[in-house]
């Protein structure tokens, strides 16, 4: 169902319906298949794929620092552990965390294995198998932090400002946030755990929270030096696995193995050698009884119940576009300019200039402004200024590339009868040559809008949750997910569907005006 | 006026001038004739600096210029071409503003002057070239024998003491040559002085004070309308009357 949902947001009615029957067609056989029994499945596969995201970090799945091909963790531990349980091999398979339900639901994965919390909307979802590990959330904070000493006082800070805080997306850590300080600290969610750090140290946000175990995992490393454990842990959660709704065959033997493993000894040795094991783990034992699973919403409650938090991430998707897309315009006109009738020594730096974010991937860029500028500079930009700078840079790449053509299909004549009047270069471009190509790039560069429209969606990579990732975090947490998945899907297409329509009639309004004249 | 002495253009390998001279008095209508391909259009071009030049002077007015100018030139080209109005063959104008904006684009936008001083002016001149009712229109509605007589109140606007017109009618048919023409005419008797690349031999006979005929680069011969057409010194000259005359 996501997968038929992301196809329309992306590209619009035009698909043939006969393709997209035959790919439901082919999605139903695969799940049939696979939802057979998925334990028997296992066992004839001989493999047990259990899902996670390597760019969650240490010490849960992360590439071995002595052979990064190879993967170290507790989890991958674990993961060993409970195939040999089951007498067949673990295989890993790499997934964005918060997309890692949907490659259960598909199929894909027989586990999703990655520091997933129990919550009541996750466990109406899937299958929740009983707990492998009782974390705390760990406030950290630069070592030089005075201004609060305790989660409390950053929450209900006394001068009443506002403290901005990096946590991982869709977290526990996050929803804890909202549930226990709502309003009282800004949150900027991001896709990895050390990301949130990183920009703790940089200055960029106050302080971080963060599951225990990660916490102790890099304190001292290079992603958390500079930072400080603030206050005692708090919110105490559990990570479980989660399976299908339906592979309740499947959960008992993971509980089984689990609880065998806790009685043997074998999941403390694991967890000692991360450093994890606590007194607090004493307890696993006797927890799992008491998680409840609450009723799951469904259709119009949850239309209401998330639609205002959509309405607000769309709200973010308009102000990057609308904001980057006048700066491309801007930027690139320059480049274009300079590169066509400047001096001859702006040409090679212009020209490397549009090569090199033409050719590198605009996550990459926004990576580097955001993440590596801090370091370098030693002050960092917000993620909102840093997303919008990142998408104007990138697209001014293109834009110049379109500003180029239109000026050099204005005829020269129009540049040579300017000069013949007396005007200077600059205002013979400004007033004769740059309005007709303007007339001439509006359809390509409403095209660039209406794609950087939907490339805001990669500004998640730096913390900023716009419409896809909050359907993305959304869909993590909830049963709702077709109900979501179309009302993401209506926002995106109520935004750019006036567009396309603006973009037709300019289209259409300026054709009369650009035939070139008696040429 | 004008005063070109021994001009010399390369494109290349190519000589287009090979030391070409001619002069314009003050008030006078004089006409370059010539084959094509012999650097009338380019003598033209360099006159008003659209052109550089390898060698030789070209003088208008107290205003020199020099040889293979460079950058420090550029306000003296301004200047030059401020006093100096320009009519192309493929009229060149200025397809996204209207006719009157056209008209005033000069005047606004190289001279500076306000707006409502170029406007009544723009007005006035697209009346003297028959076309005040086409105002408000862009230049892709109007024929082309309008188009040109928009682009000649379009030189006009700048009130430049030479007119410089580079084969006007070639882009036009018959009747619409007529009407371009005729504006030239008018012109020529208001005292307007022009300097016109043309091979419409009827105008040259009514209107020009002097013709110059072309060929290989050069200025071969200069005289009266009358001792031209009727005593050509040159035989090359002659052979050009005869195929316009065929």
């Amino acid at each position: 169902m996501r997968f038929l949902a992301m196809h329309d947001m992306g590209g619009g009615a035009s698909a043939p319906r006969l393709v997209t029957a035959g790919v439901v067609a082919l999605a139903l056989t695969c799940a049939s298949e696979v939802r057979a029994d998925a334990l028997d499945g296992i066992r004839a596969r001989g493999e047990l794929v259990w899902g996670a995201d390597q760019e969650g970090g240490g010490p849960f799945v992360y590439p071995d620092p002595a052979d990064p091909s190879r993967l170290r963790g507790f989890e991958v531990e674990l993961a060993d552990l409970l195939a040999a349980e089951l007498g067949v091999k673990a295989r890993f398979f790499q997934a964005d965390w918060t997309t890692l339900p949907e490659f259960l639901d598909n199929g894909t994965i027989d586990v999703v294995l990655n520091g997933y919390e129990w919550t009541p909307g996750r466990a109406e979802r899937m299958r929740a198998t009983r707990p492998y590990y009782i974390y705390e959330l760990q406030l950290m904070a630069r070592e030089d932090e005075t201004r609060f000493a305790t989660v409390e006082a950053l929450c209900h800070p006394p001068d009443g400002r506002t403290y901005t805080v990096g946590v991982l997306g869709g977290s526990g850590a996050a929803v804890w946030l909202q549930e226990n300080c709502p309003g009282a600290v800004e949150l900027f969610e991001y896709d990895g755990n050390t990301n949130a750090m990183m920009q703790v140290q940089a200055g960029v946000h106050d302080a971080t929270l963060q599951d225990l175990p990660i916490a102790i995992f890099y304190r001292g490393e290079p992603q958390a030096r500079g930072l400080k454990f603030v206050g005692l842990p708090v919110g105490r959660g559990y990570y479980v696995m989660y399976v299908r709704r339906e592979e309740e065959r499947l959960a008992e033997t993971i509980n089984a193995a689990l609880s065998k493993a806790l009685t043997d000894g074998r999941l403390r040795t694991i967890y000692l050698r991360y450093g994890l094991w606590n007194a607090t783990q004493e307890e696993l034992a006797h927890a799992g009884a008491q998680l409840a699973v609450s009723k799951g919403e469904r259709s119009w409650s949850a239309v209401a119940r998330y639609g205002p938090v959509l309405l607000k991430a769309a709200g973010m998707t308009v102000l990057l576009s609308v904001a980057a897309m006048p700066l491309a315009m801007l930027i690139g006109l320059l480049v274009a300019l300079g590169r066509l009738y400047g001096p001859a020594i702006l040409k090679a730096p212009l020209t490397l200039y549009v090569e090199v974010l033409r050719g590198t991937p605009v996550m990459l860029q926004l990576y580097v402004l955001y993440f590596l500028l801090p370091k370098l500079l030693g002050v960092g930009l917000g993620p909102v200024v840093a997303a919008i700078a990142g998408l104007a840079v990138n697209y001014s790449a293109y834009e110049a590339e379109i500003y180029r053509a239109g000026l050099q299909a204005i005829p020269k004549g129009q540049m040579e009868a300017a000069l013949a009047l007396g005007m200077t270069r600059r205002t013979a471009l400004r007033r004769v040559v740059i309005p007709q190509a303007v007339r001439i790039v509006i359809p390509p560069v409403t095209n660039d809008f209406i794609a950087l429209f939907k490339d805001t969606s990669i500004c998640s990579v730096i913390a900023v949750v716009e419409l896809t990732k909050q359907y993305n975090m959304l869909a993590n947490n909830t049963t709702a997910v077709l109900e979501l998945a179309g009302m993401t899907a209506l926002l995106y297409l109520a935004m750019s569907y006036p567009l396309s329509i603006v973009a037709r009639r300019t289209e259409k309004a300026l054709a009369g005006d650009v035939r070139p004249v008696g040429a | 006026m004008i005063r070109v002495d021994n001009l010399v253009k390369r494109f290349g390998i190519v000589d287009v001038l090979r030391g070409a001279s001619l002069e314009v008095e003050r008030g006078e209508t004089a006409v370059i004739i010539g084959a094509s391909g012999g650097g009338k259009s380019t003598l033209l071009r360099c006159i008003n600096a659209l052109e550089s030049f390898d060698d030789g002077r070209i003088h208008v007015d107290d205003m020199t210029l020099e040889p293979r100018a460079n950058g420090d030139a550029r306000e003296l080209h301004l200047r030059l071409r401020r006093r100096v109005g320009m009519v192309f063959q493929q009229f060149h104008l200025f397809p996204h503003l209207s006719v009157l904006e056209n008209v005033m684009s000069g005047p606004i936008h190289a001279l500076g002057k306000p707006r409502d001083e170029a406007e009544p002016m723009a007005r006035s001149l697209l009346e003297r070239v028959g076309l005040a009712d086409k105002a408000h229109q862009r230049p892709a509605t109007l024929s082309g024998g309008q188009q040109q007589r928009v682009a000649i109140a379009r030189a006009l606007a700048n009130e430049p003491e030479v007119m410089l017109f580079d084969e006007p009618t070639s882009a036009l048919d018959p009747r619409m040559t007529g009407e371009v023409l005729s504006v030239m005419a008018d012109l020529s008797r208001s005292g307007q002085t022009m300097l016109v690349v043309s091979h419409a031999m009827g105008f040259v006979r009514r209107s020009a004070h002097r013709v110059h005929v072309m060929a290989d680069g050069q200025v071969i011969e200069s005289g009266l309308p009358a001792q031209i057409f009727e005593e050509p010194r040159d035989p090359r000259t002659r052979d050009l009357l005869e195929e316009a005359a065929s």
